[in-house]
């Protein structure tokens, strides 16, 4: 099984490795920011701190809203509810694409229709059915990230299913299957924690896309608009104070969910490096 | 022909679904048309029944389901009904409108797009693990995974607001002139949303070509070329570059579904007038015709893309034709 471990050049390597450690540094910084953030600023997100639409000051670092919001405040208290429903919405979507392909890779009458399904949804144009029915039902968290679940299973149900249709012919699965051990057990105690890892990559993945769909989506006003998170922000910042020149209020939000999203896309990207048998060789 | 056999089969799938949920979608939504139409317009109650019956909405479920297919496919132009916000208007006219200028945004950068992606691959594929391809495979991860709708705010806040050099909103000015000054305005109006569709363009592709680049860098034809002394310029354009195009089609044709969700958001940050624009004036709106009608005709243009794409590919590729 000498194809099994990863030989790579040392310029990958190093890349891979710089590539997780800087996405793993931005994802620490924030995550510090966020879990301390709420013992320093004693101004709820909703409360009046300020007079509305003044540019950063030492009192209000990130500026006021139109309202006189302190947006730092806002800020911090908006990541809560954007990671965890985006946390919410990658998990159940790599669960999905994770059993889904299992299943699908291990047993050939389900690859047609699992590989099918695949193929459909990523043929969808999935912001746009996020939107349409986020409009019409007038979406709860739960529903947003019920339809994100939807959308984003296909990605690495794809690749763990064609991982697994490679695993199955190796030798200690025919071992295993002689050794009497039933199609089921095959299935979870074999290959599953031989394509855990592949999961983990894409949940990396995942994360990084879910939570730029759901702000997307809240930015063009589905959702959950009462609950300050960083996509209701952009939306009001949108609405109410970007084309009269508030940058402030665009800049903090914006720029800290373009870096989460961007820490875990590095580190889903270093480890699907790492994993991907095509580059294995 | 198995590839486009099963690619036909997924794109009747995606179409079926689609429709069946811009069919059910609003039958299950909380209130129904009727009223939401007699409610905007703060009629009395006998009018919602009047709007029903003027819209087929008392009629049992599957012949609105069959008058519903009946002007989607034999109707021409397919009637998509009113717009409640535009009232008269169809949705079919509404869009007539404004399709030109998405697929303009969606054409344009997937060329420019897709130019850039070929040369930064090609140069990173020149010098193996050097600056040019850290850079480029760094700002790639970016451009992809950073939220589009916050860069083209920057960009529109940058170069339209702070420095003014290119118009804050529209397609075309208020007096766009004619001839060349006509496209020389829509060009001028349509830089900055194209730029920011292409970095996410160019983001999404260079990876996946990097990808396949790595595979083809490592068969054996490239080390018998190397071996007879070419240049790695002809190395990288001739040996590596036409084997790493397939990869590239087949990225544009399967990233079609996300491109066009991504322009969306982008038209709706710099005011352009295409199907993006008139769907979130329909959120606000609560436009569930125009809505029900912007998912249909954005599945309809996918599937389009995808199939011009797939023949392309098998064009390209002779083993798909197997």
């Amino acid at each position: 099984m000498a194809s099994i471990k990863p030989k790579r050049g040392v310029v990958s390597r190093f890349l891979v490795s710089k590539a997780a450690k800087f996405g793993a540094a931005i994802i620490i910084v924030i995550v510090g920011f966020i879990l301390l953030g709420p013992f320093f600023i004693h101004t709820k997100p909703d409360a009046v701190s300020g007079l509305p639409n003044r540019p950063p000051s030492p009192a209000h670092p990130f500026g006021t809203d139109y309202q006189g919001h302190d947006v730092m405040s806002q800020v911090v208290f908006g990541a809560y509810p954007t990671l965890i429903w985006g946390l919410i919405a990658a998990i159940g979507a790599t669960a999905l694409g994770f059993v889904a392909g299992l299943f699908g890779g291990y047993y050939g009458r389900l690859e047609v229709l699992v590989s099918g399904a695949t193929d459909v949804v990523l043929s969808f144009p999935s912001l746009i059915l996020l939107i349409t029915v986020g409009a019409i039902f007038e979406a709860s968290d739960w529903l947003i990230a019920v339809v994100l679940i939807l959308i984003l299973w296909a990605t690495g149900a794809r690749a763990i299913r064609a991982q697994v249709s490679s695993v199955k012919n190796f030798a200690y699965v025919d071992a295993a299957k002689t050794s009497g051990l039933t199609d089921w057990q095959i299935v979870w105690r074999i290959i599953a924690p031989e394509v855990g890892s592949i999961a983990i990559a894409y949940f990396v993945l995942i994360v990084s896309v879910s939570i730029v769909l759901a702000a997307g989506v809240e930015f063009l006003g589905v959702g959950n608009l009462s609950e300050v998170s960083w996509g209701s922000i952009l939306y009001f910042a949108q609405q109410y104070g970007f084309f009269a020149g508030d940058w402030w209020w665009v800049l903090a939000p914006g720029l800290l969910l373009a870096l989460t999203a961007m820490g875990f896309a590095l580190i889903g990207f270093s480890f699907e490096e790492i994993l991907n048998p095509r580059l294995r060789k | 022909m198995k590839f486009l056999y099963r690619r036909i089969i997924t794109y009747i799938i995606v179409l079926f679904a689609v429709i069946n949920i811009t069919f059910f979608l609003p039958r299950f939504a909380p209130g129904n048309a009727a009223d939401i139409i007699a409610g905007a317009t703060r009629l009395p109650n006998e009018a919602s029944k009047i709007i029903a019956t003027r819209f087929g909405l008392d009629q049992p479920l599957s012949t609105q389901y069959f008058d519903f297919l009946k002007n989607v496919f034999l109707t021409w132009p397919p009637y998509l009904g009113v717009s409640y916000n535009y009232f008269p208007a169809t949705v079919t006219q509404l869009f007539a409108v404004r399709v030109g200028w998405t697929m303009l945004l969606i054409l344009a950068s997937i060329g420019v797009g897709e130019f850039v992606t070929y040369f930064m691959a090609a140069f990173s594929a020149m010098r193996r693990g050097g600056k040019f391809e850290i850079g480029s495979l760094y700002s790639s991860i970016m451009f992809n995974s950073i939220p589009l709708f916050w860069l083209s705010m920057i960009l529109l806040y940058v170069f339209s607001i702070v420095l003014g050099w290119f118009p804050i909103f529209g397609a075309t000015g208020f007096s766009p002139g004619s001839g060349v000054n006509y496209y020389l305005d829509v060009i001028w109006h349509a830089v900055l949303p194209v730029a920011a569709l292409s970095l996410s363009v160019i983001g999404e592709s260079f990876l996946i070509m990097r990808g396949s680049m790595q595979e083809v860098l490592k068969s054996d034809y490239v080390l018998a070329a190397k071996s007879r002394g070419l240049s790695n310029w002809i190395l990288s354009s001739r040996y590596v570059l036409r084997n790493s195009m397939l990869p590239l089609v087949a990225v544009i044709s399967f990233s079609l579904a996300s491109l066009i969700s991504r322009e969306v958001l982008v038209e709706v940050i710099f005011g352009y007038p295409g199907i993006g624009d008139l769907l979130v004036d329909a959120i606000l709106g609560r436009d569930f015709p125009v809505l029900q009608g912007s998912l249909l005709l954005t599945t309809i243009m996918v599937i389009a893309g995808g199939i011009v794409g797939d023949i392309i590919l098998t064009r390209l590729d002779p083993r798909l034709k197997k």
